[in-house]
């Protein structure tokens, strides 16, 4: 059993090392990922909270000042760069569409442990590059920022990021019946980009939803860790998002494993 | 010899969506479609000695294919039933997926943006190997088949020729006690098949693997197989050794003419394709 776990560990060790190797090997485009991306995103969403204030003529909304929105958003376009996973979800449909599948389920390990690895190991490399800009940028422009913080909610979002890789193999799963399911992808990023409070935080949801749509596991990805860093939620919301996330996982990972053998079964081997 | 690979009444059956020509159909297709149902593999009995290499022959669409997914655990058949080294190979066991190893001649095994060095690694992971030990191996197969220059170089930036040996060396770096080859030397040129034939006769004299092959170049039947399956429309249409065809096949030929297996595997080919 000990040993088995050893193996496990080494191979899925060498899977991230694979994301890592793999994804410097294209240097310009692996920076613009993890760097130019978030940062467009930083601006267009500084921009939007200025205009907001400057158009609303007040000093705060929902109890927070300007600082707090500008804040959150440096931190919530960097975290939300964690927390999605557009580039392997893809991969994962592309493989069983194409059938280059093939040459990993001839093989002893999981499609599931085999991109999971990869996504946490490109997902740890990234954060430890990319979260560099918004620490220099909160430290300079002085925005409010719990640092101690700021470990803890990099937990939360790497453990939502394994609910994020059960969701894109649920989807991928479909490919074996549907082949082109790309639309899908879209369709689920558009709703994430909400219910994670990407776009803006969810605490201006008014109620009675907005309690539901942060107990939901979504919020887990941006709006719980960047609310905590910058102070918006607690350690008892937090606590909340680890507890939903590990519900999520159980739900979700269930209803995958189904859905993945119904599609191995009803698979062709196409292109093989 | 004992049997590693045995099948019975193994069938597989394909459905395809049928799109007739035109707008209107596709409109309609929104709503209903039609599907056609082909039977890949017919009810195969097989029985195959562990040690042997076994050649595979048909025309395009045959089954061959389809009959070395299934045995490989690619695909899971309609029905019947298959043992291979004692497994369902559909069920996909790591036991059972550590002992065998499949090459497809027209597509990647390895990763395409990394050397074949660090693809190999990662194998080395995956099947649980000593690294040492798997350096070596690569060093020595690697020299078997004069490729050790290119180790080191982005798999996407080798010729075809030196990408089927990197190929082939990481299908054999766990010591698959079944091979399964669908047209290891497709595309190559002559120079390049002959010595991956050659290599794979020396590897087999060395390891004794059971491999099952398919392959449109017959001199890579005629080389290395001890066994040939014939197979035509999803049935096994002849179970024996290569000379035992040839042997019968001129048997039914006039007095005056003899062929080799070349020409015996051509005409049987041209008639499939006739009745097709």
């Amino acid at each position: 059993m000990k040993k088995s776990f050893a193996v496990f560990l080494k191979r899925n060790l060498a899977f991230a090392k694979l994301a890592i190797v793999s994804n410097l090997e294209y240097r310009l485009n692996y920076f613009v990922d993890a760097i130019v991306q978030p940062l467009m995103t930083t601006g267009i969403e500084i921009l939007l909270w200025f205009a907001v204030f400057q158009g609303a003529h007040t000093a705060t909304i929902n109890g927070f000042g300007r600082d707090s929105y500008l804040s959150y958003a440096l931190w919530g376009a960097f975290f939300a760069r964690i927390a999605t996973s557009w580039m392997y979800e893809f991969r994962m449909i592309e493989e069983i569409s194409s059938g280059s599948i093939n040459s990993l389920i001839v093989r002893p390990m999981s499609f599931y442990e085999y991109y999971l690895s990869q996504l946490l190991g490109y997902k740890f490399i990234t954060t430890v590059i990319s979260m560099i800009v918004p620490i220099i940028a909160a430290w300079m422009f002085n925005l409010p920022t719990v640092f101690s913080r700021i470990p803890l909610a990099i937990l939360l979002c790497f453990y939502y990021l394994i609910l994020v890789h059960t969701i894109s193999f649920i989807v991928s799963s479909v490919a074996f019946h549907l082949t082109k399911i790309s639309s899908f992808t879209v369709a689920k990023n558009l709703l994430m980009w909400i219910l994670t409070g990407e776009l803006f935080p969810l605490d201006l949801i008014p109620d009675p939803y907005k309690k539901f749509i942060i107990a939901l596991p979504f919020s887990s990805g941006v709006f719980l860790p960047v609310g905590y860093i910058t102070q918006r939620v607690g350690h008892a919301e937090m606590v909340q998002g680890f507890v939903s996330v590990t519900i999520g996982l159980v739900v979700l990972n269930l209803l995958g494993a189904w859905l993945w053998r119904k599609g191995l079964s009803a698979y062709v081997g196409t292109g093989a | 010899m004992s049997i590693v690979i045995e099948t019975k009444d193994l069938t597989r059956e394909y459905k395809t969506y049928q799109k007739p020509e035109g707008l209107k159909n596709s409109l309609q297709g929104i709503f209903k479609r039609e599907y056609n149902s082909k039977i890949a593999l017919n009810k195969t009995n097989l029985q195959i000695e562990s040690g042997k290499i076994v050649g595979l022959v048909g025309a395009n669409g045959a089954g061959k294919t389809t009959l070395l997914k299934m045995l490989s655990g690619l695909v899971a058949p309609s029905s019947g039933d298959a043992l291979v080294l004692g497994y369902r190979p559909w069920e996909r066991k790591y036991e059972f997926l550590r002992q065998i190893s499949i090459l497809l001649g027209q597509k990647n095994q390895l990763w395409w943006d990394i050397s074949p060095v660090d693809s190999y690694a990662l194998l080395a992971r995956i099947y649980d190997l000593d690294i040492r030990a798997t350096r070596k191996r690569v060093s020595d197969l690697a020299e078997m088949l004069q490729c050790s220059h290119v180790l080191t170089t982005q798999l996407r930036r080798l010729s075809l020729g030196e990408r089927m040996k990197m190929e082939i060396i990481g299908a054999l770096l766990h010591e698959p006690r079944i091979l399964f080859l669908d047209e290891p030397t497709i595309g190559l040129d002559i120079v390049a098949q002959e010595n991956i034939r050659n290599f794979l006769a020396n590897y087999v004299k060395e390891k004794e693997p059971t491999i099952i092959l398919t392959s449109h170049y017959m001199d890579d039947i005629a080389t290395l197989a001890d066994k040939l399956l014939l197979i035509s429309k999803g049935n096994i249409v002849y179970q024996g050794s290569v000379d035992e065809f040839v042997t019968n096949s001129n048997a039914e030929l006039a007095q005056d003419e003899k062929v080799d297996f070349e020409e015996v595997i051509r005409r049987f080919l041209e008639t499939e394709s006739r009745i097709r």
